[in-house]
């Protein structure tokens, strides 16, 4: 027969008492519950028990700090009896200045956790967030109305102006005032090396290299220019900067910023200063003064030991149709040769071989007979064929011509730092593009900002782009020592 | 719990409550340089909030434990279980600011994340298991008997085998002695043998069996009985003694059709009835099976969530102290 199942008989299976068994799944349940806190409370118990207090910090602490992980009241310093909950400026300031950015302008006191946030892992606490900044930045209006200074800046690429060297002002183009006349387009073309020399390619490695770079060897050099102590100095170079921005914490490699460059290791290689061709060396690299020196120096040693030269006689081929006759010969005193050597040396110094860089002003042509063959004169007539006068006025520093200081810019962007050995892997023409269509010494190489924000943006696929990666916020020429607080090696076991 | 209309009071608020949070947090983020932080005015009320939802989620299970509380309906505590457990786990990652922070905080962080996901993960599994059950497992018991259960369902096989196969050892009592629902101190089996016993309980549940005529008792010869006992001793009886079905072929309902109707073709067909019982014991099997697994599936979450719960209440309470004091 069939079998049956009624609900009376299925109820008769069932144990009225069963809910009080322990079930293998209400076992697991109930143990679990108990051990889940517990393991809890041992884990926690055991930090407490070893005075481990980094269990309960919010997170580790920067690059900087993490010696002080352990030791909490280091900053979180002893108020009233209880810590403090937000790290105090004291405690900061124990170990090391902080020192105000822009005193006078600054409308706000900002505590040091503000912008130095820590409890953020292994970050570099210096690296703020742009907002930080952009608490006064990105509305500078009410701190200051005449601010020279852009009033909304927020970020890289929200306010922040183009370079101020790059900017027009009051509808000029912005311009270089330095004053060498140098064509970048020509150098960066194939070119010949000096007259008969060979054709040479110039990089801009050639001439342009960081401060830290200079002793290496410059193909284009001349190590008796390099050699040589010039009189004139910086003031003479460089562009006098009226605007700087705050001393930077760390101080300068040597690799961040290109040095100007010097004719000794760019230029002499192939711009020779010759001057007579009884010589082969140049004249120095120094101001007319030194130059006219050297000049008279150079040429009263070389007479000294060939007096033949002082009777000289007349090459008939230099005679030119239509010139009266001059006399075939003629003796000279050995300071009259020397004269008329330097002058015909100056002549072609002043107006030729300085001028084709430098702005050479204040330099009249000196008496076209000088050293010539003079008309009227008998060939035996010792006085000199030049009037004295002019000689003499030629040895005076009076007709010495001035050279324009070069007012070559030392740093494009005194306001904030830029470094080139950390885009050393990049080609110059990459950034400085113009460089290579320049012909003019007044335009400006220096990328703009668009060139810039191609790499520094946001984005984790680009380089930084805050603040803090070209603009420093404290002083730091305002810095003042700390005393030590610490001990080692008792601060890795106390604290103190 | 079901996840329907009736909820819908409880789902707007917690939107409502979500959505003031959210507000409150961009609010945070637009003035504070920084970013969020915990140790702010807003951080503050998220952290407390936040504590605050997990303590009263928590306290679901005192509530449960203790039922005579009158403290609101079990219904209201299940909801507001629920929702504000769920809202717990936003407002904390607003006090963190989405930072997990340091060793304690990123452990609570994720004992939450997990609390949390596990129980949207039941209370999802509540929405159609319970459904599957009902659909599924007609024969279905109380879960904690189950076990119980099967073995009364293997004596009953025993004795159905013996009855037409003769005496194979195998019947053994474990019904013992337990007060059973039904008002009886001792089982009696549902069809013990081909002649069911008339009892009182059979007649007033109105059986067809209690009723129905007495059948006449069979027994098998020994060549006649073979097929029988070989299936059973081989296949059937490892099946009903074995808590799980995996490696057996009566797990599998068509199969199993499928042997019976093999078996009956082989007896003669005074074993068919018997036979039919078999099969009918086997599929009854097959649904407790069935039901524990069901039912590990539907409560199997709760090893996880309930522990780690404690635990995330117990740290968080360090949490809060040792925050607070630094």
């Amino acid at each position: 027969m069939a079998r049956t199942r009624t609900t009376k008989t299925v109820a008769q299976r069932i144990d009225l008492n069963y809910f009080k068994r322990p079930t293998p799944f209400k076992r697991a349940k109930l143990w679990l519950a108990i051990l889940a806190p517990a393991i809890a409370l041992v884990w926690i118990g055991w930090h407490v028990l070893g005075r481990d207090n980094r269990v309960y910090s919010s997170g580790r602490l920067s690059e900087a700090h993490a010696v002080l992980e352990k030791e909490c009241a280091a900053c979180h310093v002893q108020q009233a009896g209880g810590y403090s909950a937000a790290a105090a400026d004291s405690a900061c300031l124990a170990c090391h200045d902080g020192p105000v950015h822009h005193a006078t302008n600054v409308s706000v006191k900002l505590a040091c956790a503000e912008c130095h946030v820590e409890h953020r892992r292994r970050v570099n606490l210096a690296a703020t967030k742009n907002e930080s900044c952009a608490q006064c930045h990105g509305d500078l209006s009410p701190a200051g109305r005449d601010s020279k200074y852009f009033k909304h800046i927020r970020t890289f690429a929200d306010g922040h102006p183009e370079f101020a060297a790059l900017r027009s002002a009051a509808g000029t183009s912005a311009s270089d005032s330095g004053t060498i006349k140098l064509n970048h387009a020509l150098h960066l073309r194939l070119i010949r090396r000096g007259p008969s020399g060979p054709m040479v390619q110039l990089d801009c490695s050639h001439c342009h290299r960081t401060t830290a770079s200079q002793s290496m060897d410059w193909p284009y050099g001349d190590a008796r220019y390099a050699a040589a102590a010039p009189t004139y100095n910086g003031k003479d170079e460089f562009r006098e900067v009226n605007s700087r921005g705050l001393t930077a914490r760390t101080p300068a490699s040597g690799r961040e910023l290109i040095a100007p460059p010097k004719f000794a290791n760019a230029c002499a290689g192939c711009h020779l200063l010759t001057f007579d061709t009884r010589f082969d060396e140049g004249v120095p690299h120094d101001i007319p003064q030194v130059i006219h020196e050297y000049l008279v120096r150079r040429f009263a040693k070389y007479i000294a030991t060939h007096p033949a030269e002082l009777r000289e006689a007349q090459n008939p081929l230099r005679n030119l149709a239509g010139r009266e006759n001059r006399p075939a010969t003629r003796s000279v005193s050995g300071a009259q040769w020397v004269a008329e050597r330097v002058a015909v040396s100056e002549e072609l110094l002043w107006h030729k071989t300085c001028a084709q860089c430098h702005a050479v002003s204040a330099s009249t042509l000196q008496d076209v007979r000088i050293a010539r063959w003079d008309t009227g004169k008998s060939s035996d007539q010792k006085s000199p064929s030049v009037s004295l006068a002019v000689l003499e006025l030629a040895a005076t520093e009076r007709l010495l011509p001035e050279i324009a200081n070069a007012n070559i810019t030392l740093q494009w962007l005194p306001h904030s730092r830029f470094d080139h050995d950390a885009h050393r892997g990049f080609s110059c023409s990459g950034c400085h593009q113009n460089a290579l269509t320049s012909t003019e010494t007044s335009d400006i190489l220096i990328p703009g900002i668009a060139t810039c924000q191609k790499c520094h943006a946001e984005g984790s696929d680009r380089a930084e782009s805050r603040c803090f990666e070209c603009h420093t916020y404290h002083d730091w020429a305002k810095r003042k020592e700390a005393k030590p607080t610490f001990t080692l090696p008792a601060l890795r076991s106390t604290g103190k | 719990m079901l996840i329907d209309r009736t909820q819908r009071g409880w789902g707007l608020a917690s939107l409502g409550i979500f959505a003031a949070a959210l507000v409150m947090y961009f609010l945070e983020v637009s003035i504070s340089p920084q970013g969020p932080r915990g140790g702010s005015a807003i951080g503050l009320i998220f952290g407390v909030l936040g504590f605050g939802f997990m303590i009263f989620a928590a306290a679901l299970g005192a509530r449960k434990r203790v039922p005579t509380w009158r403290v609101g309906r079990a219904k209201a505590w299940m909801r507001g279980h629920l929702w504000l457990g769920l809202l717990s786990l936003p407002l904390i990652l607003f006090h963190g600011g989405f930072h997990f922070g340091g060793t304690l905080t990123r452990v609570l962080m994720w004992l939450l994340i997990v609390t949390v996901a596990s129980g949207v993960y039941g209370a999802l599994l509540q929405n159609f298991i319970p459904k599957k059950m009902t659909a599924d497992i007609p024969l279905e018991t109380i879960y904690d008997e189950i076990s119980h259960v099967r073995g009364l369902l293997r004596e009953e096989a025993d004795r159905a085998v013996e009855s037409i196969c003769g005496d194979v050892g195998l019947a053994k009592d474990v019904s013992g002695k337990i007060q059973r629902a039904g008002g009886f101190t001792a089982l009696r089996p549902i069809a013990a043998s081909a002649a069911p016993l008339r009892t009182s309980a059979a007649v007033s549940a109105g059986a067809s069996a209690a009723v129905a005529p007495a059948a006449e008792i069979i027994l098998l010869s020994e060549t006649e009985s073979a097929p029988l006992r070989k299936f059973y001793i081989e296949e059937m009886r490892p099946f009903l003694e074995q808590s799980k079905s995996r490696g057996s072929l009566l797990a599998d309902e068509a199969r199993a059709s499928s042997i019976f109707t093999g078996l009956r073709t082989l007896l003669p067909a005074a074993a068919h009835n018997t036979s039919s019982d078999l099969e009918d014991i086997c599929d009854e099997a097959r649904q407790l099976l069935r039901q524990e697994r069901l039912h590990r599936w539907l409560h199997g979450w709760l090893l996880l969530h309930i522990p780690l719960s404690l635990a995330l209440i117990l740290l968080g309470a360090v949490h809060a102290v040792m925050a607070l004091r630094y």
